[in-house]
This record gives structure tokens, C-alpha cells and sequence, in this order.
């Protein structure tokens, strides 16, 4: 009984699963979301087979986990690669079937029909809504409600209503409707500058002149569809200059020599790498950024491992008191979260109003010198960067060393003073050396999570100051991560989905080759250690 | 005699306490700073100073009272995205560490060093992948798209999923077998096995792991930033860092306080894991 009560419910919940992924799908394949598809299709085979079958017991309890790693981690690193190769960016954001869609919604207005006029009622039902009557010709007396342009897709078209006209050819209207005078037209002119009365799907009419003595008067607009695609050439037609449009090979329509907006997206090769690699104007900045990614990630895990060994060093002698206090006071900046502790120091470093400078006054005197501008110039936002950070990483150089030192056996130590080795020698010959052995996987994994600290770069000085002349907005302390996502979310030139791919991908690369050295070399490490 | 004694104190340990002291101070004084100044009279960074002239509870008060600002909403959200992506995390990564520390079956190997080498990335550097696939998402399942906190959590949840299958089943690796097999013995399953021994045993590694999880997409701030525009669904490392930036000098106190209530838990909460978390058991990876 225990057993089919939890069959029941897993069969339930694989059919509700499986009736949101055949939901999922059609909408998928109507917006041409093809990855998306690819995706949905691997999970649903996944969980079906897993849990259908009795055969793959280890599967149930790791499916459920993995579906995420695999939908959320590998595959969008999949599907980066494959935009690094596509000219996704402002202006070629869509399909090309939403791209046609879209520009077969467009109109234009001839400009013949503008000039005439005719006399137009204006109405109002019970319910306040507003009907136009329009006095065309003879043969044409047009009724309809008056609707604002939201409305055009979902109400009739205007009517011709002979009845509205006795015999003397004077309008006469049911007693369900009210005229509204000219000076009640004035006082809602607002409103109804908004409305339109439809005749036919690219034919309105508007109120276009209120006279307060006679009728007021109205003017057609017409409009027309400015292209129109047809299916089986794939040729679009534009109808403005009555040509045939060509395809570009950029992704877009070419009409009359001229390249129609939006286009959509294609792939383009390696075109983004070779923007890269030969682009002088995009290459210049992007080395700039490079370089200064690699002596960010450096001098961070650099600095902070000597400040954390020099404290750890300095206090890790038995005879000096208060160690645990010590300790538990250099471990809260840890404690914080990265985003607040950056922030206070923003306020701290603040060029015009900062303590920091307050406490510097006296040198600035003493050497009569300019206050440093803290985050306007090159120079002193990377040295507040690398405070900052040294500030933030500290903490866990300080527990790691300490932790490494006090395993590192006495003996060694004992047995180099019995050899006449001095305090320093015994240190930097022998502490040193096992201490790196020790901890350097984790100072490489430092640098690599400094590598990408996005955090710390974009919340302190956004990359700034700026990078002048560059063709990208970019700055001089944005390390590769920020850079990116300059191209991708906020730069001032469109977003460049592809090129920021691209990027996206090198850096994949870089920390590839980080963490391929850091394997080899805490291997290496680990058999001289063995060794000893 | 006596002043010689001292002399050496001071040369063999006195300076020690000096260069301690020189970081006491330098680890401990923006904290203090930021302390002081959230209960303090002045408002602007430019009248800043670490001890104020008087104490008032203005600026918290103004958090609360202003409307234009739903700082005690992003917080909200924090808590919540980060305690069920948490949740979910270690609830998932304890299934699967099990079948890796237990079941045994073809491609355990792989699927376990395929594991480690997927998380070796962080998931954030994919963003521009993850924004323009939510982005589809958005039209196919708009409960989930670009702008929802149920989009960032999933997100959230395949980023560390791996990384905490991986230290779920190495601690599961050091409780004995012999336990189970004396179950098994007893005529109970897998599932029987897993939710009344292996599981509770774990307690602690699964304990430690929520707590790292929840600390890491709570100071998370690109994938936020990528995913959230409206600000009223705004984690707090957004909604800090957008919308006080606009008059950081003269929003000084306001800044102040937000910083002091977002941070004070997640301070409490790592200093009573510290420990486990510094352990060594998940070195330098935590901390965004």
C-alpha cells in the first residue's frame, strides 16, 4: 500500500511536469527560441527516464540536482560560445521572423488624401462614449464609435447611415445620442484629438478643425502598409518606393541601397574575435583592461598574503598574550558582507569630503603637496582599489597562515638552530618554503576569485576614471569581468550581446589555464612535500 | 636591571603588540565609522566624523518612513531569495552527494570530477548568456523570465550545486558503512537509509553549507544586477549601491544605517560559523 501511494504521487507529479514541458514547447518553437527548446527537450528526457524506469536508482537522487546545474551552468555556457559567434546587439536583436512581423506593421500616409475636408458630428451615447458622424459626400454618411488608437484592433469598422439625413439633407440623429455643441467639443478637445473613427484597416478619420457656429470638420488619413514580405522568394517589398528589397549579408533588409532597421540576428563567424584581435580601436583598450586584470588579481592576492603573514607571523609566539583577541577582531572585516565594506570605504576615500584625506592633511602640508584626488585619476583609483582590497582579504590570509604555521612541525625548526641557522635564515629558508607548499592552491584560488571580482570593481569606482578616445565605454580600473558587462548591459552604445560573448569566452579560457596550473602545481607541491 | 627587563620586553614582544594593535585599528575603523555615523546628528558625508557630537535614531527612522525608498523590502527579498535558493541547494546537493557517497554505479567517477571541473567556473561568468536565455524565457514562461525572483533563484541553485554535492558526499564518506549495512540488514531501503542515518548524520556539513550558500547570494550583486529592474524586487546589495548612488555625500547617514542593518546579521552569522567556514573545507571560494 506504502509503495503505490508513492508511485501515485510520483506518476502525478512526473504528468504535471510533463504537461507544463508540451505547454512550454509550442511557445517555444513560435518564438524561435531554438536553445530554449534544446534545453526543455534534454530535461524532459532526463526526468522521464529517470523516474519511469526502476533501472537507474543512482539517477534519482542526483537528477533533480543536476537538471539546474545543467540548465543554469553548462548550458548557458554553451549557448555563450554560440553567441560569441552571432551579431547579437542593438539592432539585430530579433528573428528575422520577428523582424518581418514587425516591419509589415508599419505605415505610411499618402500624401494626396491630406487636403480634404468634410463636415464631422461629434456624439456621446449614455455611457459617455464618444460616435463620429462624417458627412462625406452624397453616397457616403459614415457612423461609428470613436476610439483611440489601442482600440483599432478590435472594433468594427464605420457604417454608412443614410438614416441619419431627412429628406432636406439635414442631419438628424436617434434620440440615444447626444451633438455635442462646438463649445462642449473645445472643452474635451483633448480627448478627442485621441479619438479616430475606423472606415477600413488603413483608413481613419479625425476630428481635424472644431468650429464653435457651424459643423466642426474632419480629414481621412490614410495609411498604408510600408512593406510587405512575401514567403516563398523571400523577397520584401517596399511599398514607399515600389522596389524589391535584397537581403544583406549583416542580417538585414536592403531597400533602394539603403539597409532597412531592425535587422535581425545571424551568426557571423569569428568576426567578434577578429574584432578582438585586428580591431586597433577596440584591441587598444581591451589590452589596457587585460593587463591591468592580471596586476589587480597579482597584487591583491600579493599584498594581502604579506600583510596576513607578517600579522601572523608577528603574533604566533606562545608568549604573547591577548593572540585570541587579537584573532577575533581581525576576522570581522571578513565578516562583512563585500558590498556594504566597499561602500563605507567610498564614503572614507571621498576626494572632497573623505577622512581619509583629513588624516593626510598634516603630510600634504609637510610636503606641500595637492590632496590626492581619490578615484579622479588613474593612479590613485588603483592604489584605492588595492587598499580596499587588501582590507577585505587580509583577514583570510592571516587564518590561513596561521593555521599552515602552527602545522608546520617544530622539530625542522629546532634542528636548523641546532645547525646555526639564525632566526631569519631558519624563517625564509625553511618556514617560508613549507608554507608556501601548503597554501599556494589557495592563494591561486584567490587570484582566481580575484580574476573576476566584479563586486569590488564596479560597486567602488565603476572602472572609472574613464578611458578617453576609447570606441567602448570603458575605464581604467575595469578589469575583464566589468568591461563585459559594460558592452553587454550599460554601455552607452547599444549593447553588443556578441562581442561581450566573445570576451565572456576568453575569460573562460583564462581561468581554464589558471585552474589547469593550480592542479599541476599542488600536485607537484604535494610530492615535495611527501618528500620531506 | 628593572629597565633592562623592559627593554628586552619591549624588543622581544612589545613591537608585536604595536603592529597588532596598528591592525586593530586599521581592520576595525571603518566598521566603527559606519557604526557611529548611522546614529549620528549630521546627515552628509562632509560633516562626517567617527564620534559624532550627538546620537539620534533619525536615519534608521527615515529608512522606515520613506517611501520612496522600500529598503526594508529589499531586504525582505534577500532574505527570502537567499533562504530558499539556500534551501533547495543543500536539499538537492544532500540527494546527490548521497547516490556519489553510497550507491554505487557505473560513471560515479566521472560524474564526480565532471562536477568539480564545472564549478571550478563561476556560474556568473556565463551572464550575458543567462540575461539573453531569460530573456526567451520571459516570452515562453513569463512566471520565470528576466525581472522574477524565481528566475534568479533557479539561477542561484545551479550555481553552487555542484561545488555542495561534492562536500555533502566527501562528509558522507566518513560515516561508517557499517551503520547502513546493519539497516540493510534490518530489511530497510535506500530512502529508509538515507532520511534515518546518513542524512541526520550530516547534520553539520549540510548546516555549515546552507549558511555559506545563503552568505554568498546574499552579497551576490552582478547576477542581481542583470536580472532585476523593477525596484521594488531589488536585493539589498542593488538596492544600496542604485539607488542611494544618485547623492551618495548628502544620503551619507541614511547609507550609513541601510549598511548597518544588512550587515549585522550576515557579521553574527559568519562569526558563529567561523570555524567551519574557514576550515579549510571550502577555501577561497565563498565570499562574493
Amino acid at each position: 500500500m506504502y509503495m503505490k501511494v508513492s508511485m501515485i504521487i510520483r506518476y502525478v507529479l512526473l504528468g504535471i511536469f510533463n504537461a507544463l514541458m508540451f505547454y512550454i514547447v509550442p511557445l517555444a518553437i513560435s518564438y524561435e527560441s531554438w536553445f530554449l527548446l534544446l534545453i526543455v527537450g534534454i530535461i524532459t528526457f532526463l526526468i522521464n527516464i529517470t523516474y519511469l524506469t526502476n533501472r537507474l536508482k543512482p539517477l534519482k537522487w542526483i537528477t533533480p540536482g543536476f537538471i539546474f546545474l545543467l540548465a543554469f551552468v553548462v548550458f548557458p555556457a554553451g549557448f555563450n560560445f554560440y553567441v560569441s559567434f552571432t551579431n547579437w546587439q542593438t539592432g539585430h536583436i530579433l528573428t528575422k521572423t520577428q523582424v518581418i512581423e514587425r516591419l509589415e506593421d508599419l505605415t505610411f500616409s499618402t500624401e494626396e488624401q491630406r487636403g480634404v475636408e468634410f463636415d464631422l458630428y461629434v456624439m456621446q451615447d449614455s455611457d459617455l462614449d464618444y460616435y463620429f458622424l462624417a458627412d462625406l459626400d452624397k453616397n457616403n454618411l459614415l457612423f461609428g464609435k470613436a476610439i483611440t488608437s489601442d482600440e483599432f484592433n478590435n472594433v468594427n469598422y464605420a457604417n454608412h447611415e443614410p438614416s441619419f439625413k431627412d429628406s432636406n439633407n439635414n442631419i438628424v440623429i436617434p434620440e440615444s445620442l447626444y451633438l455635442l455643441s462646438g463649445k462642449e467639443q473645445i472643452a474635451n478637445s483633448s480627448q478627442l484629438q485621441d479619438l479616430s473613427l475606423l472606415v477600413d484597416k488603413n483608413t481613419r478619420i479625425n476630428l481635424y478643425n472644431i468650429s464653435v457656429f457651424g459643423a466642426s470638420s474632419g480629414r481621412i488619413f490614410s495609411s498604408q502598409q510600408k512593406y510587405s514580405y512575401d514567403d516563398d522568394t523571400d523577397i520584401l517589398y517596399d511599398n514607399t518606393q515600389n522596389v524589391a528589397c535584397t537581403l544583406g549579408d549583416r542580417g538585414n533588409f536592403i531597400c533602394g541601397g539603403e539597409s532597412v532597421d531592425p535587422g535581425w540576428r545571424i551568426t557571423v563567424g569569428s568576426e567578434n574575435y577578429q574584432r578582438i584581435i585586428d580591431d586597433e580601436r577596440f584591441r587598444g583598450p581591451l589590452n589596457t583592461v587585460a593587463t591591468w586584470t592580471f596586476q589587480f588579481a597579482f597584487f591583491s592576492v600579493v599584498l594581502a598574503f604579506f600583510v596576513g603573514l607578517f600579522l601572523a607571523v608577528t603574533l604566533n609566539n606562545e608568549k604573547v598574550r591577548f593572540q585570541k583577541v587579537y584573532r577575533s577582531i581581525y576576522i570581522i572585516p571578513y565578516a562583512i558582507p563585500g558590498f556594504i565594506s566597499i561602500l563605507v570605504f567610498r564614503g572614507l576615500l571621498n576626494p572632497d569630503f573623505g577622512l581619509v584625506n583629513d588624516w593626510l592633511d598634516p603630510i600634504y602640508q609637510l610636503l606641500n603637496i595637492e590632496p590626492i584626488r581619490w578615484f579622479r585619476t588613474e593612479a590613485s583609483s588603483k592604489a584605492a582599489v588595492l587598499l580596499v582590497n587588501t582590507w577585505l582579504g587580509f583577514p583570510y590570509m592571516f587564518l590561513i597562515v596561521t593555521g599552515a604555521l602552527q602545522s608546520i612541525p617544530t622539530e625542522l625548526i629546532e634542528a636548523s638552530k641546532v645547525d646555526g641557522a639564525t632566526p631569519r635564515q631558519s624563517f625564509w629558508r625553511i618556514t617560508f618554503p613549507l608554507l608556501l607548499v601548503s597554501i599556494s592552491p589557495l592563494l591561486i584560488g584567490a587570484f582566481a576569485y580575484n580574476f573576476n571580482n566584479f563586486t569590488l570593481i564596479f560597486l567602488l569606482t565603476g572602472g572609472g576614471p574613464p578611458l578617453v578616445g576609447a570606441d567602448v565605454s570603458v575605464g581604467y580600473t575595469d578589469i575583464l569581468i566589468s568591461f563585459t558587462y559594460n558592452l553587454a548591459v550599460s554601455g552607452g552604445r547599444g549593447v553588443q550581446f556578441g562581442l561581450a560573448a566573445a570576451v565572456t569566452t576568453i575569460i573562460f579560457f583564462l581561468v581554464l589555464i589558471i585552474s589547469a596550473i593550480s592542479f599541476r602545481y599542488s600536485k607537484r607541491l604535494e610530492r615535495i612535500y611527501g618528500n620531506i | 636591571m628593572e629597565t633592562s627587563k623592559l627593554t628586552k620586553w619591549i624588543r622581544e614582544y612589545g613591537w608585536r603588540h604595536l603592529v597588532g594593535i596598528f591592525f586593530v585599528v586599521f581592520s576595525m575603523y571603518p566598521i566603527l565609522y559606519v557604526i557611529t555615523n548611522s546614529f549620528a546628528d549630521f546627515a552628509n558625508l562632509q560633516n562626517s566624523k567617527l564620534i559624532p557630537d550627538a546620537l539620534t535614531f533619525k536615519h534608521y527612522r527615515s529608512l522606515y518612513e520613506d517611501s520612496l525608498v522600500p529598503y526594508f523590502r529589499w531586504l525582505f527579498n534577500t532574505y527570502k531569495i537567499a533562504s530558499i535558493a539556500g534551501l533547495f541547494n543543500v536539499l538537492l546537493g544532500t540527494l546527490a552527494g548521497y547516490a556519489f557517497a553510497r550507491l554505487k554505479f557505473r560513471g560515479r567517477r566521472v560524474g564526480l570530477i565532471t562536477l568539480v571541473l564545472i564549478q571550478m567556473f563561476p556560474a556568473f561568468l556565463a551572464f550575458v548568456a543567462i540575461y539573453l536565455l531569460f530573456f526567451q524565457i520571459s516570452d515562453v514562461a513569463p512566471f520565470m523570465g528576466l525581472g522574477t525572483h524565481f528566475g534568479l533563484i533557479c539561477v542561484y541553485l545551479g550555481g553552487s550545486i555542484g561545488f555542495n554535492s561534492w562536500l555533502i558526499k566527501g562528509f558522507m564518506d566518513t560515516i561508517p558503512t557499517s551503520l547502513d549495512e546493519a539497516a540493510k540488514v534490518d530489511g530497510a531501503n535506500d530512502s529508509q537509509i538515507f532520511f534515518r542515518i546518513v542524512a541526520p548524520l550530516a547534520r553539520p556539513i549540510i548546516v555549515v553549507l546552507f549558511v555559506i550558500t545563503f552568505i554568498g547570494i546574499y552579497s551576490d550583486y552582478i547576477l542581481a544586477a542583470v536580472f532585476l529592474k523593477d525596484p521594488n524586487l531589488y536585493t539589498v546589495a542593488l538596492g544600496i549601491n542604485v539607488v542611494f548612488m544618485d547623492d551618495f555625500s548628502n544620503e551619507w547617514g541614511s547609507i550609513a544605517a541601510a549598511s548597518v542593518i544588512a550587515a549585522t546579521p550576515i557579521a553574527v552569522l559568519f562569526l558563529f560559523f567561523q570555524k567551519q567556514i574557514t576550515g579549510g573545507l571550502t577555501a577561497g571560494s565563498i565570499k562574493g
